[in-house]
């Protein structure tokens, strides 16, 4: 029976490929703006959690003791403070923003912002991290004005844009679902590096 | 909620709340299990109409694994709070460290896969579609990966203190 409506089914979408091509309809738009609401909401989400995470930025802080609940990162408190609820509600309300956003712009725009996204994420921590290296280990000058989140953003930025020019069109939009996947797989080494403390003790 | 206190104890109320995560838990780790299997070995076509029923097909469970995901995620965040108290506490002091790491990767790991619900959602709507199909592969993987994690690490930290445990 089951096998009988599957090939039903089968000759009803060959039917409806048989039509000449037609513009789009309200639906079919519908769809595919519910496609990359969706798609952009998981990639957003992956890559903000990770990011509010590792600043702890978290919308509000539970305390579980008191039962108080407070708004952005409170440490004091009776008992220790909870930031998870704060960081996952953050992450989706800004990806749920980025998501409708996505919506509104143009494919090709949004696999290019995808990429931009991606790449600063990659090269920003990157960036910082050389930095210090270079305070530490090779500045020959009082070098510790360049420990800063804002000097590390110019080379991130400047690799990010220089990264979404060579990136052709057609790779970008060919990776773009890809990066469904790999956003939250390198969120994820990122933040299971982050708890190395607790494997090596 | 204190008037439920007036009934049964504190610590029955969290041991029932525990098992019913447990249970569900295992409802939800049979469905996207036997998803990510689906999409990994497809049936084959069969000859004929010799056989006259295919396996129960994969976007069936699409429906069910949402609902029971979120509701595990929002029954976790709710344990979670006594977790934090009860359980993390007493596990920093006798330095069961590598359970505690653990189970902090498991808040990021489920975290990952709610975000990927909406898409994983939308990839199954047209199930036939090859258009998502490797995306709509992988991402039904990572969420069966994600459960069985969860699964497992939950498990360990229950058995520390929890339903059972002494």
């Amino acid at each position: 029976m089951t096998q009988t409506l599957d090939v039903a089914d089968e000759r009803l979408s060959q039917l409806a490929g048989a039509h000449p091509a037609a513009a789009p309809t309200s639906t079919q738009t519908r769809a595919s703006k519910l496609g990359t609401f969706a798609i952009t909401f998981g990639i957003a989400f992956a890559l903000l959690y990770t990011v509010y995470e590792r600043l702890n930025w978290p919308l509000f802080t539970y305390h579980p003791a008191s039962g108080k609940l407070e708004f952005w990162k409170q440490m004091a408190g009776v008992g220790p403070p909870m930031f998870w609820y704060g960081w996952i509600v953050l992450a989706a309300a800004s990806a749920l923003v980025v998501g409708w956003i996505a919506t509104m712009v143009s494919a090709p725009s949004l696999r290019r912002a995808t990429v931009f996204c991606c790449a600063l994420a990659a090269l920003w921590p990157t960036a910082l991290a050389a930095l210090s290296v270079f305070i530490v280990s090779y500045a020959t000058f009082d070098a510790d004005f360049l420990n800063s989140v804002w000097i590390a953003a110019i080379p991130a930025l400047v690799g990010a844009a220089a990264v979404t020019y060579v990136v052709p069109s057609r790779l970008a939009d060919r990776v773009w679902t890809s990066w469904l996947l790999t956003v939250p797989i390198a969120g994820l080494i990122v933040l299971g590096y982050s708890l190395q403390q607790y494997f090596v003790r | 909620m204190d008037f439920i206190f007036d009934y049964i104890r504190v610590d029955t109320f969290w041991k029932i709340l525990l098992f019913t995560h447990f249970a569900l838990a295992v409802a939800l780790l049979a469905a996207v299990t036997l998803q990510a299997v689906t999409v990994l070995m497809p049936a084959r076509q069969v000859a004929g109409n010799f056989v006259d029923r295919s396996p129960m097909p994969a976007v069936s469970y699409t429906t069910l694994i949402i609902v029971l995901y979120v509701v595990q995620a929002l029954l976790g965040a709710w344990i979670y709070v006594k977790y934090r108290t009860y359980v993390r506490i007493p596990m920093e002091e006798l330095r069961f460290w590598k359970t505690l790491g653990s189970f902090e990767f498991k808040e990021h790991v489920i975290a990952m896969g709610l975000g990927l619900l909406p898409a994983y959602w939308y990839f199954w709507q047209q199930p036939r579609s090859a258009e998502h199909a490797v995306v709509r592969k992988w991402v039904t993987i990572f969420l069966a990966l994600s459960v069985w994690y969860g699964f497992v690490i939950g498990h360990l930290a229950n058995d520390f203190r929890g339903v059972g445990s002494l």
